[in-house]
């Protein structure tokens, strides 16, 4: 049963079910400003992975909250209830707060915080279809939307996730092989800097495995990054055209 | 029970298609509340309690005006979306009235408490609500006043629909009108020829399919109805301060 | 555009207009920075006061439901999506399924909204929608039907607000339309027992698939082939701002704020109304004012239909 999935994966000539190679990220859709009411905002498409975040603010903290010198980041994620296969419940479940908390640790060290002292910057993501690599697409989504919306960054973040399955290191994952996988990689990464934000390990990993599925997933990162840059570019320049 | 009716048939509980209930009003029920109200149409009983202006915390606070704010209490059961629609054609038609930009960073609450549900229960609560703030001394540029009208499947328009009426109708609508002799409010339209401000509409909700012209024999029935209803509602106000009964309405 | 359009407001925003930056106009005196607008018979977006904005509608967007449909109304934007459920119909009704309709506005559609307890708007909306839905005869609950009071499909509509720039109903309800339009109820095999089987599910489909050989064997089951619900009468919202004489279709999240009062009539194709919701407001309407709102109902229902229609041959065109 569990060599039978693993063939699944690779077809013989080693590409995977979608023709990638292991190592070839999804085909990426990007694009800012798919929120007009919002401070930013962007729209990323990894495969079938579909993700909306917009940026309010900087704007007035809750009261609720103690005083802060510095600014806040408040981050949020929602799924749509038809972002699965199997209809979720709406309103948020516990995935999303989880996926909350880390949306809030990859991007805290790549905004500046101390440009915005006491106010909030809201950070607010939905994932209109879940296609696998869900979170590195939020993050990437976010960082491109904090950019739109002018919030000071040292860098932009990008994110991308990996799977092992056997002896395979599948870069950027479907949700059907991440349903396989026995380990797991996520890297947020500032892609200039080369400095990571946030990395997470799942499963067991040799020194070796894994710090050969970090270089993959770096690499991943800086492309990313490339690709994020040209976007925000052009859109900025169609911003520019059309005023 | 039937679900259509003759013009000039009476209805499951005897009434002809323009009667409406026997109307009551008692003010002042509530002795910890700064006005209250209760609004009976037979066997639908809303009460309304006002409390304010009160001290307003938070993001709630509105320097240039009162905020208005709308609890809405079912018989029984948990509150859900239909009570919270309620709750803001409430608190928005309130808004007509409420003279909110007297009492500035204050909040003004009004809790309503629906006794017994027997059709017609928004209208009821929106009566309750207006007799309620009256009682407050609560600052209004004028009255209010709330109808409901029901079509059958036949087209035949009925006043003041029971709930077995609401139900098995076609449609029904509920419709809130001016009760004053003269607009005060600025920035109305200019009266067009032949319809006086208190003909407007300041609220309308509708359920279910109608045509056109039924609809605009609710509102010629309805406005009709609202001049008895206003009637009743301004002497009970005048002339008596525990309550007023109107009966063969 | 231009300061000088328009005539001037009788306030004190007048004096200072003419020497001001338009951007901060708009901020410190709203009302009658729309009013110059209005009082050219012109809307801020450059729209004359009684026409909807462009609007577009996809239909099939999500693979994970069993119809879905994207509508933009301007910038307001709505995704709709069906999935169906299996579900035994109640006592009461035991020729009909359900329809469970949800309408949500996520944080990331407006500034107003926080994440936590659903904005006041959402719950209006979903109220709205459920009594229009209930009202109109665009669905056929009886259809939804598997085996009388066995069992029966609960259609799921959920509608994600996904940037809320003003007319939400008029939007929520064209999306809902259009995602029913676009719904494909799945072949289904019935044995003895009464126990349903997908055939051609929309989701996770080996599992099903494997069923399906498996049922049609048996000679004894009853099988329904996929198919499409045949819709009633589409029923159309517009949302009409009344601000002095004048009536403005279709408003901007920016005109709501200012303006207030609004009108929202539904009607379908066979001219019924279906719906006339004004809830409250500084401004009373008139009977020739509701009449007006009528006849730019009228005229808008044509055009949504006219789109439903394009998005429908889109879709088959594909």
């Amino acid at each position: 049963m569990f060599l039978n999935s693993q063939k699944a994966l690779l077809k013989s000539d080693g590409t995977r079910l979608d023709d990638r190679l292991p190592s070839h990220v999804r085909p990426a859709f990007l694009k800012t400003g798919a929120v007009s009411v919002a401070a930013g905002s962007a729209y990323a498409e990894f495969g079938s992975t579909k993700v909306i975040v917009s940026v309010y603010g900087p704007r007035e903290s809750k009261k609720a909250q103690a005083f802060s010198d510095i600014g806040r980041l408040n981050c949020d994620v929602k799924f749509t209830s038809f972002a699965t296969p199997l209809r979720g419940k709406a309103g948020q479940d516990v995935s999303d707060k989880e996926f909350s908390v880390l949306l809030h640790k990859a991007l805290e060290d790549a905004v500046d915080l101390h440009s915005f002292p006491k106010t909030t910057v809201d950070v607010f993501a939905l994932v209109l279809q879940s296609g696998g690599g869900d979170l590195p697409a939020i993050i990437t989504c976010a960082s491109l939307a904090l950019a739109d919306a002018g919030i000071v960054m040292h860098d932009i973040v990008a994110a991308i996730s990996l799977s092992c399955v056997g002896k395979d290191l599948l870069l950027d994952p479907t949700y059907k092989e991440e349903s396989q996988q026995d380990g797991s990689v996520f890297i947020a990464l500032m892609t200039s800097r080369r400095e990571i934000t946030q990395v997470t390990f799942t499963g067991e990993w040799s020194s070796t495995k894994a710090s050969e599925a970090l270089e993959l997933c770096c690499d991943a990162c800086v492309k990313l990054g490339e690709v994020m840059r040209v976007c925000l570019k052009e859109d900025a320049a169609e911003a520019t055209e059309d005023t | 029970m039937a679900n259509s009716l003759k013009p000039d048939e009476a209805r499951i509980d005897g009434r002809t298609a323009n009667q409406l209930r026997p109307l009551l009003c008692t003010r002042g029920l509530l002795e910890r509340a700064h006005g209250s109200a209760r609004w009976q149409q037979e066997n639908t009983i809303v009460m309304a309690a006002v409390y304010g202006p009160k001290n307003v915390s938070g993001k709630r606070e509105n320097s240039e005006r009162a905020t208005v704010e709308i609890i809405w209490k079912m018989k029984s059961g948990l509150p859900g979306n239909a009570e919270k629609e309620a709750e803001v054609i409430i608190r928005r038609t309130l808004d007509y009235i409420v003279l909110s930009a007297m009492h500035p960073n204050t909040g003004i609450s009004i809790i309503f408490q629906v006794v017994h549900d027997d059709g017609a229960v928004l209208a009821c609560a929106i009566n309750a609500a207006c007799a309620a703030l009256v009682d407050a001394g609560i600052p209004l540029n004028g009255l209010i006043v709330a109808v409901s009208c029901a079509v059958t499947t036949n087209g035949v328009v009925v006043l003041d629909p029971t709930k077995a009426e609401e139900k098995n109708f076609r449609a029904h609508v509920c419709l809130v009108f001016p009760n004053r002799p003269k607009s005060t409010v600025a920035g109305l339209p200019p009266p067009v020829a032949g319809e006086p401000a208190e003909h407007g509409i300041i609220t309308c909700l509708t359920r279910g399919a109608m045509s056109v012209d039924e609809y605009m024999t609710c509102l010629e029935r309805g406005r009709a109805a609202s001049v008895k209803i206003s009637n009743f509602s301004r002497t009970s106000l005048e002339h008596c301060q525990r309550g007023y009964e109107m009966l063969n309405a | 555009m231009s300061q000088d359009e328009g005539i001037e407001s009788a306030t004190g925003a007048k004096d200072v207009a003419s020497s001001m930056e338009v951007e901060a106009f708009r901020r410190l005196f709203p009302v009658q920075y729309i009013e110059r607008y209005l009082d050219a018979s012109v809307r801020p977006d450059g729209r004359p006061l009684g026409r909807a904005r462009p609007t577009d509608v996809v239909l099939g967007q999500v693979p994970t439901t069993d119809g879905s449909a994207l509508v933009k109304l301007g910038n307001t934007t709505m995704l709709a999506g069906v999935k169906l459920e299996l579900c035994v119909p109640s006592g009461e009704s035991p020729d009909q399924g359900r329809i469970a309709v949800d309408f949500q506005m996520p944080p990331i559609c407006s500034p107003h909204v926080r994440p936590g307890r659903p904005a006041e708007d959402a719950c209006s909306i979903n109220e709205q929608l459920s009594n229009v839905l209930a009202s109109a005869q665009l669905l056929d609950l009886r259809e939804l039907l598997i085996t009388s009071g066995k069992s029966a499909w609960v259609a799921n509509l959920d509608i994600y607000c996904l940037n809320a720039d003003g007319s939400l109903f008029d939007a929520a309800l064209l999306a809902c339309a259009a995602a029913l339009t676009d719904l494909q109820i799945p072949g289904v095999a019935i044995d003895d027992d009464g126990k349903v089987q997908i055939v051609s599910p929309s989701g996770d489909q080996d599992q099903h698939m494997l069923d399906a050989e498996k049922v049609s064997d048996e000679s004894k089951s009853r099988r329904i082939d996929k198919r499409r619900l045949t819709l009633g009468p589409v029923p159309v919202a517009l949302t009409c701002m009344l601000h002095k004489k004048h009536i403005l279709a279709d408003p901007t999240a920016e005109e709501e704020t200012y303006l207030q009062t609004t009108v929202t009539v539904a009607m379908d194709s066979s001219d019924k109304l279906i719906s006339l919701y004004k809830p409250g407001g500084l401004i009373v309407a008139t009977t020739s004012t509701i009449m007006d709102c009528i006849a730019l109902t009228r005229i808008r229902l044509k055009e949504v239909n006219r789109i439903l229609i394009e998005a429908a041959q889109v879709k088959a065109g594909d």
